[in-house]
């Protein structure tokens, strides 16, 4: 057994685990980041790629949250984390819903004011940029469609940063924070995952870990830290506190976005090289229109949702797209860690309002894509048929049932609430874990509630937030 | 004040407001066009006038809701299609009044409609807390099951239109109605009531507000040409709540006053059995499920009561027709009908 010392261990290397790693390492801290997920080359993969897929996703793509009907989910492992692997769009927390926040979980130094603060901090190290001139054909789809329909649309800000021949790179953690650290001292161990936090009595001392060394074997590694930053996601942050020992409003409250999709047809080829920015904002915040990664792997997992034929439409792959609609959902899941199993139960039941929220948003992204000209629309709905002209839409409501939706989500939160209100939280107003010492979750756990936008913005914010009050304060 | 000329736009134009809605519009020399769901709908709603003109149609289709508003221009909306008593499940709630509002919202706002009436419920705000409170349109929103969880989502959607100032809107909430044109279950209540198989809950002292289907079209009529109207919501029922027993005693008074035989009493059932229908509508609803019966039984229990002075003031809503007058109206409409009453 190995072992090893550290003033501050962050676990997990994405969004909320790089910005607290960099924040605390160009403060002067020592600091260790230790990621379940290998650390790739962010230029070896290509973006979008099922290789990409393989590589940097938590078991090698989606995973189902269990429930009927079951709603897949993905999420990063690697260094980097969910950023690796996301669409790279920006959408700083709204001030009324931040508002809205504080008040019902009592949340401390949490208004508009402070969260620009950190936000203005974040973007100034990233790159919030638009596109440079026109926008992908996958993208403007969107754009066209709301046009004609009247609908308020949308182009989202990306972390992306753009050459002189308008060639894009999304500003992923592994190109930014996680360099940022390293420069300024911090260790970063990939391919390490924390078995569980070690403690004596409520005061966290450190972590076991299962490292895989580059030759392929196992060791075990135990990290003593003075304070420990869990930054694993909605998922594996309540799981590890669990198998930990701490349980009180751990895990319960797990929200997500559910979404449908729809793989639409053009007449003429659509470009894939990138992820459409554009929104549709008409029915916000209860239901977003947007689109998805439409490389071919991607195009044919959507199309085989449908159950229709399609062998026709695969055949010209580069003519379809695929688009969501995405809902915040009135119910809430739960992250449960079972004796000797590996990965936590997670389970979520979508409320009647959900199920019929995500039809209405089915039946608008329909219209939206016919709008905009498409000619034969594939609905995630098992047995659904093509719709191929608006009359087709209707058939949508009853089609989409809890045995034949094919459900999907890659934003989860609000799994260890942050707040003052105790009976609603698992953590303080910063992310200290009630009824624990020296330990804090700083990720999308602690997000009270899903924010209907893109959450990699909240959790940026917060983390720099909680990563200075840490700063102020120990 | 708007001049009330412009043509009218009617959701669930066959249904019980509807039917009297679209009759006092066409006796104003308005033109109507009405979206209905079957052929023998069209038929009966176009027998009333050239000015009456049907599309067939689900109000969660966009193409049916193209055709209703097409060629319509600077229309009033008024859109009281809606599901109350879903056929089995819940989830129809929501489809249609949620869906089907933001479809009616989103046309409307397309054709440039004049205005928007939106017809709500007491459900979205629960049961009064004591006999003698009252619902103002300031009180919170305590919505009641899955009908009363879809009438406030769809107000929201309603009342966000209005404040991006898409189309003017204006939200009016009726209580449990009255009049001509009532579905088959009004018919069985009058019925049970005349034969003394209506159950009161207690000792029927909960209070109701009620309002008849005649008093609803004036308030409907009177915000549509109010200045004050859009972007606000008004209260519309009769001018005071009724105790149920009172509502029970009256329905025999005019049963028996029209020539029907009454008989029987009142049955009493212990509020316990209430609240006990009204946990198992809750534990069946959660899992999607909808039983009428008990979902009314479960009901009975409270006061639904509102205060309709806000309506008064600034409308100018002056409900002339009396809880007797109303339920003679209702059971003359059924005798002439052959409606089992």
């Amino acid at each position: 057994m190995r072992s090893l010392d550290t003033e501050v261990l962050v676990i997990g290397s994405g969004a909320g685990g790089a910005v607290t790693a960099a924040t605390l390492a160009e403060a002067g801290r020592t600091v260790t980041v230790v990621e379940e997920g290998p650390w790739v080359d962010p230029d070896a993969i290509e973006p979008f790629s099922l290789d990409e897929m393989v590589v940097k996703y938590r078991y090698g793509g989606p995973a189902a949250a269990l429930g009927t009907p079951s709603v897949g989910y993905a999420e990063g492992r690697c260094v980097g984390g969910s950023t690796e692997i996301n669409s790279g769009l920006y959408h700083r927390l709204p001030g009324d819903l931040a508002e809205e926040w504080r008040r019902t979980y009592d949340i401390d130094e949490f208004t508009p004011d402070v969260l620009d603060h950190y936000a203005g901090g974040i973007e100034s190290l990233l790159t919030v940029s638009k596109v440079p001139g026109a926008p992908p054909a996958s993208s403007a789809v969107i754009e066209r469609g709301a046009t004609k329909l009247g609908w308020r649309s949308v182009e989202f800000a990306r972390v992306f940063a753009y050459d002189e021949q308008g060639r894009g790179t999304k500003q992923t953690m592994a190109r930014t924070m996680i360099p940022r650290a390293v420069a300024a001292g911090a260790t970063v161990v990939p391919d390490c995952r924390v078995v569980r936090l070690l403690r004596q009595g409520p005061r966290v001392v450190g972590a076991r870990c299962r490292r895989t060394t580059p030759e392929g074997a196992t060791e075990r590694l135990d990290i003593r830290a003075d304070h420990v930053f869990v930054c694993c996601g909605a998922i594996h942050t309540p799981a590890l506190l669990q198998r930990s020992g701490w349980w009180s409003r751990i895990g319960g409250g797990l929200k997500l976005h559910p979404t449908v999709k729809v793989a639409a047809r053009f007449p003429s080829p659509l470009d894939h090289g990138d992820v459409p920015m554009h929104r549709v904002t008409e029915f916000a915040p209860k239901l977003t229109i947007g689109g998805s990664a439409s490389r071919r792997g991607q195009v044919a997992m959507a199309l085989a949702e449908s159950s229709a034929e399609y062998e026709d439409a695969l055949a010209e792959w580069e003519h379809v797209a695929v688009y969501y609609a995405a809902i915040r959902s009135d119910s809430a899941g739960r992250v449960l860690t079972l004796p000797r199993a590996s990965a936590p139960l997670v389970t979520y039941r979508l409320t009647d309002a959900d199920l019929s929220r995500l039809a209405r948003g089915l039946v608008n992204l329909g219209e939206l894509l016919l709008a905009a000209g498409a000619t034969e629309l594939y609905p995630s709905i098992s047995q659904s048929g093509v719709a191929r002209r608006q009359e087709d839409l209707v058939a949508w409501w009853d089609g989409l049932t809890r045995s034949r939706a094919n459900l999907m989500t890659v934003h989860l939160t609000s799994s260890v609430r942050m707040g003052q209100e105790g009976a609603l939280s698992g953590a303080d107003s910063f992310g200290r874990v009630w009824g624990a010492q020296h330990l804090r979750v700083n990720d999308a756990s602690l997000i009270p509630d899903a924010p209907g936008v893109n959450p990699q913005a909240a959790i940026m914010m917060i983390a720099a937030r909680n990563a200075e009050h840490f700063l102020a304060t120990a | 004040m708007t001049t009330g000329s412009t043509s009218a736009v009617v959701t669930g134009a066959a249904g019980w407001l509807g039917q009297n809605l679209v009759r006092a519009l066409l006796s104003d020399g308005r033109r109507v066009r009405g979206l209905v769901r079957t052929p023998e709908e069209r038929s009966l709603l176009e027998l009333l006038g050239p000015s009456a003109e049907a599309v067939v149609g689900d109000v969660r289709d966009p193409s049916a809701v193209d055709a209703l508003f097409a060629g319509v221009g600077e229309a009033t909306v008024f859109h009281s299609a809606a599901v109350i008593h879903p056929a089995k499940h819940v989830r129809e709630l929501f489809d249609v009044n949620v869906g089907g509002t933001q479809l009616v919202l989103d046309r409307s706002k397309r054709a440039g409609a004049a205005r928007f009436l939106h017809v709500s419920s007491n459900s979205p705000f629960g049961a009064n807390p004591t006999r003698d409170h009252r619902f103002t349109e300031d009180s919170p929103y305590h919505p009641y099951l899955g009908y009363g969880r879809s009438k406030m989502e769809a107000e929201q959607l309603a009342r966000s239109y209005h404040e991006r100032g898409d189309v003017p809107v204006v939200i009016l909430r009726a209580p449990w109605f009255y009049g001509p044109f009532q579905p088959p279950r009004q018919t069985r209540f009058i019925a049970a009531v005349r034969r003394g198989r209506f159950p009161v809950v207690g000792d029927g002292s909960a209070r109701r507000s009620m309002v008849y289907t005649g008093n609803l079209v004036q308030g409907l009529l009177r915000a549509e040409r109010s200045e004050a109207a859009p972007g606000r919501a008004y209260w519309i029922a009769d001018p005071e709540p009724y105790e149920v027993r009172e509502v029970v005693e009256t329905v025999r008074r005019a049963a028996a006053d029209e020539g029907l035989a009454v008989s029987g009493g009142s049955p009493r059932v212990p509020v316990a059995l209430a609240r006990a229908a009204a946990a198992l509508d809750a534990v069946l609803q959660a899992r999607g499920r909808y039983v009428q019966p008990l979902h009314v039984l479960g009901e009975l229990r409270d006061t639904i009561a509102c205060d309709v002075t806000r309506a008064r003031e600034e409308l100018g809503y002056d409900p002339e027709v009396t809880l007797y007058e109303g339920m003679r109206a209702s059971i003359r409409w059924c005798l002439e009908r052959g409606e089992p009453v």
